[in-house]
């Protein structure tokens, strides 16, 4: 429905619709003129024959005596009508247009003839029954011609007088039929770049309903793009600036402390912790982005439970620090194929969230199982578990559960959840049945398995 | 002066906390928006620091109860939250001001100064009564020219009632003010930091309003 491209659908519909009826019209007007025609034909070489029958029966026995007598012009139509009466060869009677000879060839019925004068001529011929009787009955063809024109002309006046006002009342009818459309551009135009709240529209047609619902589910979707966008920079611009904040005000607060000692040591350390803090929250960022702009990927199988092993290693003097327990239950091998990279991230995330979220002194439990050709990858703890509303929005970019004195960036469940997405692993949260915390149970069905 | 600090982010809080007390402040520091909502409408707080980002409830959305509930303590918005419309949001609110992190920690107790002098009226940083100049953000207390070496308390204790001056503070008021939370206060603490800004400065400036309080009067015409 673009200007631009100079296609107009009211032109269309108008062209289609006068060129129908122009059409039909036209087929209405063929068919009266091959009706007309037909009957007229019957109609008047019956009365030919009925002529020629008559001029039989008057004949027979009044020929001798009176020879080739001109019959009168009774009629302004008689001109166009002649007839001929032969006696044994010789012409005994005949009309005034009708020449001496023979109009037709001899014997009976119908012919149609051209006559030396160039004139056309329908002929009927008849012959007596007793005596040798020839009659000629003939009609100029010009004037079945001029009747037939006469019913065309009446047929086709109207369509003549009738198309211009057709072409009128079609342009106000189609242009009012597209009204709604033209009422649906209008309002889209003057919309503003930012409004997207869906388009309302009353009375709106049945055939343009489609249209306007997935127009109004593409803005909606636009608008919770956007939206997810605006949350997604407000977000980061909270995340990365409080622990920038938090360094500069501990640097700002060690660099007061004056004769305290022990204040500004304090600081010091919080200032480092910042550091860590804010290093740990950009290589998330990072990891996300590049996980983002990652199409889904695959690689060759390999153990997870080897992975796992390093992984936990890694952690393990963390959780020794807070006293927690790191447990891993491995039925080797259990083979997934996604790059080892990715998966070691996935597995650090988890583990991490469920030592950083659970108490000191918490079991972190990872479990490895092949179910089916699908590997199972399950993480439980201890810790206090999330409620479903939590479980729910978890994964969102920066989203962490209320009440969190733990540092974190907020960013690992969406790490998580992309690194899954990307290696065609489902995830799963729930309440660990042993421990008591949170479940969190990555699956990888058989084809992302690399069981095979 | 005392001062409530609400912020989750327990390494930026700790900060802010510890450098406002540097300048002098008393600080009392809470971690979630239901807290902050209740601590503030005490009243006892001479301005609140306020993150928006806070568990249980939104920053603006106690900003926004406290106003309703007629509490005018001044409030301080510090946030990482910088797009303007969340800003306009905020002072349309009742923030009386609006930081965005990171923050100087010095230009964030100046800015608690300026709140509260202008909460209560003022437009100079300096507080005057007869020869005695009191200076908030140099801590700093003359009498005729001379400089007076003054306690933290004293201080505190002085600012509290030349900042109100004109009404009668009881000394539970003074306490509030004076000290934070975790700290003892002796029974009479009060009296024996009056008694010893009396020795120090012009004994006609803190005046005792028996079985009520104290009070600097409002100061004389043309001093």
């Amino acid at each position: 429905m673009t200007r631009s491209s100079g296609h107009s659908l009211q032109a269309r519909l108008l062209a289609l619709v006068l060129g129908l009826a122009t059409v039909v019209w036209l087929g209405a007007a063929l068919m009266t003129w091959r009706d007309a025609r037909h009957e007229l034909d019957e109609l008047l070489d019956g009365h030919l024959t009925q002529a020629a029958a008559l001029l039989v029966v008057q004949q027979t026995g009044e020929l001798e005596e009176e020879e080739h007598v001109d019959a009168p012009s009774i009629h302004k139509y008689a001109p166009r009508v002649a007839f001929q009466v032969f006696h044994e060869g010789r012409l005994v009677l005949h009309s005034a247009q009708a020449g001496v000879k023979p109009m037709a060839q001899l014997g009976n019925g119908f012919a149609t003839v051209r006559l030396e004068d160039g004139t056309e001529w329908r002929v009927f011929a008849a012959r007596g029954a007793q005596r040798d009787v020839q009659i000629y009955v003939g009609e100029q063809t010009a004037s079945r011609r001029a009747i037939l024109r006469a019913v065309l002309r009446s047929v086709l006046w109207p369509l003549v007088i009738a198309l211009p006002l057709l072409a009128l009342a079609g342009w106000w009818a189609v242009r009012r039929g597209l009204a709604p459309l033209r009422q649906l551009s209008q309002v889209l135009e003057r919309r503003g770049p930012e409004a997207l709240q869906p388009v309302t529209l009353t009375d709106l047609p049945v055939e343009m309903q489609p249209l306007v619902r997935a127009l109004n589910a593409l803005l909606e979707r636009i608008a919770g793009l956007l939206e997810a966008e605006r949350r997604f920079t407000a977000d980061a611009a909270h995340e990365l600036r409080t622990p920038i904040a938090a360094i500069r005000a501990q640097a700002q607060v060690a660099l007061g402390a004056g004769e305290d000692a022990a204040g500004r040591r304090h600081a010091l350390q919080a200032t480092l912790a910042g550091c860590d803090r804010a290093t740990h929250l950009v290589e998330q960022l990072l990891t996300l982005a590049r996980l983002e702009a990652a199409p889904a990927l695959s690689a060759l199988p390999l153990d997870l439970s080897e992975l796992a092993r390093r992984v936990l290693a890694e952690l393990a003097p963390t959780a020794l620090a807070r006293r927690q327990h790191l447990e891993l239950e491995a039925a080797s091998p259990c083979r997934v194929a996604a790059p080892e990279p990715l998966l070691a991230v996935l597995l650090r995330n988890l583990v991490d969230n469920a030592m950083r979220y659970s108490p000191d002194g918490a079991t972190v439990r990872v479990r490895l199982s092949q179910q089916e050709a699908a590997a199972v990858l399950t993480v439980e703890d201890n810790g206090p578990g999330l409620t479903t509303a939590d479980m729910q929005r978890l994964g969102e970019r920066f989203y962490r559960p209320p009440g969190q004195s733990q540092a974190g960036s907020g960013l690992g469940w969406s790490i998580v959840r992309r690194i899954a997405q990307v290696s065609g692993a489902q995830i799963e949260l729930g309440r660990a049945p042993q421990l008591g915390g949170l479940a969190v149970t990555v699956r990888w069905p058989a084809a992302a398995a690399g069981a095979g | 002066m005392r001062i409530l600090l609400a912020e989750d982010d327990p390494m930026l809080g700790d900060g802010l906390r510890a450098g406002l007390r540097q300048q002098g402040f008393q600080v009392d520091w809470v971690r979630d928006g239901l807290a902050a909502e209740r601590e503030l409408a005490s009243g006892i707080y001479a301005a609140g620091v306020l993150d928006l980002g806070l568990p249980l409830k939104d920053g603006l959305d106690v900003l926004a109860q406290l106003r309703a509930r007629g509490a005018t303590t001044p409030v301080l918005v510090l946030t990482a939250r910088d797009a303007v419309p969340e800003r306009i949001r905020g002072l349309d609110l009742g923030a009386d001001d609006y930081v965005i992190k990171p923050v100087d920690l010095h230009e964030l107790g100046a800015r608690l100064r300026a709140l509260v002098r202008r909460a209560h009226g003022q437009a100079q940083d300096s507080l005057r009564w007869g020869g005695v100049v009191l200076e908030p953000a140099a801590r700093h207390v003359s009498w005729n020219g001379a400089p007076v070496a003054l306690s933290m308390r004293e201080f505190d204790l002085l600012h509290a009632l030349m900042r109100n001056a004109g009404r009668v503070l009881t000394r539970e008021q003074l306490e509030q003010q004076l000290y934070s939370w975790g700290h003892e206060v002796e029974s009479n603490a009060i009296e024996v930091h009056v008694h010893h800004l009396r020795r120090k400065l012009p004994p006609e400036l803190i005046q005792t309003v028996r079985g009520v309080g104290y009070t600097v009067p409002r100061e004389r015409e043309a001093t």
